[in-house]
């Protein structure tokens, strides 16, 4: 004997009772100086799946042990947990360097075996040998790699998109007009009501606050200042343009990805279309088309929604509140904002379609570039709205 | 006889980023002939029918039609090559928000002063051609598979092309419905003389239609046999060939 019999039993124990706590299938162990024979009890499932202590196993293992025997004659019932099982053993023998030998075999399990049980096992090594912090560079490395070439595949998009712009005011004639109604229809009309009510309520907040902290200085009248501005400015603009890129941005990514999947794009390509001028030109106008119309709206819906914030919490009159946001407001501030408008519109809508004809593969690829599609749009809309802050104030408007 | 290559492959490889899928492939299509490319899945036949009509541009090498080249002409010469030829895709490629004939009529607008009377009655044609008679006014989401595929079929012919490529068609199809369209493409072939280029796995419609096999294999990345469907099931120098057209598995 090679361990003692006290050992022995130690270890049987400890098998026992990490099995004990999931009832289930087991296997005997005997032993005798050179060889471990595990024989297997019914059944071997996936639904009745066991812990097999074969960490337990490793431990009753030494040196003058060459062989390693499992008998699977009382197995009647097995599924994949089978094949899982014997891979784990060959993995055991492999690194104890043991001769694995199966007996008990029928010729229908054997086959069984054959159809599952093909070596991944090296693969997967591989994967889990690579360390944390090496998997964590590279996907930092990929993920830059990726945002890069996307940055740059995308400004080659906007340079094919304005190229074939301008190109309309030649052959105005290319482009697909009767999409366009359709498209203004989805991407203005249609959002109305929510850009209306998510703009008064932020007026209306941005009232409540302001009318807070102006009241302790006793510079009421100024509330009409803080709406009109940060309104036409920015807040109408940017939250107009960040719902644009839920509601149309995202819109555009699945239904040109999708259209994508499905060879409609190629078809188009294939039968002398552009795709440019058919699909992507109507989409993108139609929102730059309706962003200044839809800002103008949500102008009002800020102020309004300021003033009845501002009438309800200060000694303030429905005319000291106009009248002051008359003379506040300049015609550059509103001017502004509706300049940014356009711009929004165009990156936001330009995104989006990016986005849909990147899409490539099956349909689970649409979902993925429908998300990229919003979060870069609203990303892009925050930075460009940085920069045109900088512009502006350096050209005092 | 039909000895004029239409289409000249010449030396065509593609790769994806670092992913070589296609080498040096160079092969002719003649006038009025059938043409199957065959191969496993995965091996690159649907790629290098996007090469071959300009849908794509290969890595290197060059594609010819009527002796044009196709890979470095311009956007313009590009379509008025691809007005010449109609392609049937794998997953039909229909536009889903036009109905049947919608998508029919869009090329007859586009590219023919018809009247829209005309243009009517062209539609008819083509849905009665493929046995579509009484669809006009469906959605592609409202039709089957094979539907789908034999709208594809009418709206590639919309404009009496001279070149038909096809990927699968008779993949999802029933024995019947394929061979029906086996039928109507060898009758399209043999009395209007249109050439054909057809991917297809389907050894039986294979038989019934090709004049000429060319076989692609996704290690070698190329073509490694052409010849008859004939002459590929009896080719026992070449064990892949052998089983592929055998349905032997490796
Ligand atoms: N746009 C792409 N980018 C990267 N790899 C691609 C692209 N298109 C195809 N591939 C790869 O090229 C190989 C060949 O694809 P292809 O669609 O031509 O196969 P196929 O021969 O048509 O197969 P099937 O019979 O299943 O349709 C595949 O391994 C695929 O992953
Ligand atoms: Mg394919």
């Amino acid at each position: 004997m090679l361990i003692s019999n006290k050992h022995l039993s130690l270890i049987k124990d400890e098998i026992l009772s990490s099995k004990s706590q999931r009832a289930g299938t087991y296997f005997n162990i005997s032993f005798s100086e050179r060889e471990i024979v595990l024989t297997f009890a019914e059944p071997i499932t996936l639904d009745n799946s066991e812990y097999y202590g074969i960490d337990a196993l490793i431990k009753l293992i030494n040196d003058k042990i060459e062989i390693l025997t499992c008998d699977f004659s009382n197995i009647k019932h097995y599924d994949s947990y089978l094949i899982l099982l014997i891979n784990n053993l060959k993995e055991l023998s492999k690194s104890k360097r043991l001769a694995i030998n199966l007996i008990g075999v029928t010729p229908k399990m054997a086959k069984f075996i054959e159809l599952f049980g093909k070596e991944q096992s090296a693969e997967i090594n591989n994967i889990i040998s690579t360390g944390f912090w090496e998997n964590y560079f590279s996907h930092i490395g990929q993920l830059t790699l990726t945002g890069l070439t996307d940055v740059k595949l995308f400004i080659e998009f906007l340079g094919e998109i304005i190229s074939k712009f301008f190109s309309l005011f030649i052959h105005p004639g290319k482009m697909r007009w009767k999409e366009f109604p359709f498209h203004l229809t989805k991407s203005g009309v249609n959002a109305v009501p929510i850009v209306f009510l998510i703009v008064f309520l932020i007026g209306m907040i941005s009232g409540y606050q302001g009318a807070m902290q102006l009241r302790q200085v006793g510079a009421d009248i100024y509330i009409a200042d803080l709406i009109g501005i940060s309104i036409t400015r920015e807040l109408a603009p940017l939250m107009t343009a960040i719902l644009v890129a839920g509601r149309s941005g995202s819109a555009f990514a699945a239904e040109l990805g999708t259209m994508k999947v499905s060879d409609e794009i190629d078809a188009l390509k294939s039968m002398g279309f552009d795709h440019i001028h058919f699909l992507i030109l109507p989409r993108i106008i139609a929102v730059m088309f309706a962003m200044p119309f839809l800002v103008m709206l949500a102008n009002f819906a800020g102020i309004l929604g300021g003033m009845l914030a501002a009438l309800s919490t200060l000694e303030l009159t429905m005319v000291g509140y106009l009248n002051e946001m008359q003379t506040a407001l300049s015609f550059g501030d509103v001017f502004s904002g509706l300049i940014k408008s356009i711009v929004f519109g165009f990156l936001v809508s330009s995104i989006g379609c990016f986005r849909g004809l990147q899409v490539h593969g099956g349909a689970e690829s649409v979902g993925k570039y429908t998300t990229a599609a919003v979060v870069t749009g609203v990303l892009t809309i925050i930075v460009a709205d940085a920069i045109f802050t900088l512009i502006f104030q350096s050209l005092g408007i | 006889m039909m000895k004029k290559p239409i289409i000249e492959v010449k030396d065509v490889c593609v790769k994806y980023s670092e992913n070589t899928i296609l080498e040096n492939i160079t092969f002719d299509v003649y006038e009025g002939e059938i043409l199957v490319i065959v191969g496993g899945s995965g091996c690159g036949k649907s790629v290098l029918l996007k090469q071959i009509t300009g849908l794509e541009m290969p890595t290197s090498g060059d594609v010819k039609i009527h002796g044009e080249n196709l890979t470095n002409a311009n956007d313009e010469i590009k379509r008025k090559i691809q007005k010449k030829f109609g392609i049937l895709f794998q997953s039909s490629g229909l536009f889903a928000s036009m109905t049947l004939a919608e998508n029919i009529a869009l090329l007859l607008e586009s590219f023919t002063d018809l009247t829209e009377d005309e243009i009517s009655d062209i539609i008819d044609i083509k849905l009665s051609a493929v046995g579509l008679d009484g669809y006009r006014n469906y959605l592609p989401s409202e039709i089957s598979g094979g539907m789908k595929k034999r709208a594809a079929l009418a709206r590639a012919l919309a404009l009496d092309p001279d070149i038909l490529f096809f990927d699968e068609p008779s993949s999802g199809l029933d024995p019947v419905t394929a061979a029906s369209l086996d039928n109507l493409i060898k009758n399209l072939n043999e009395s209007l003389g249109m050439t054909m280029v057809v991917v297809s796995h389907d050894l039986a419609s294979i038989g019934n239609i090709a004049h000429r096999v060319i076989l692609l294999d996704k290690e070698a990345k190329g073509i490694i046999a052409t010849g008859t469907a004939e002459e590929m099931k009896r080719n026992r120098e070449n064990e892949k060939v052998y089983n592929f057209f055998n349905r032997i598995a490796n």
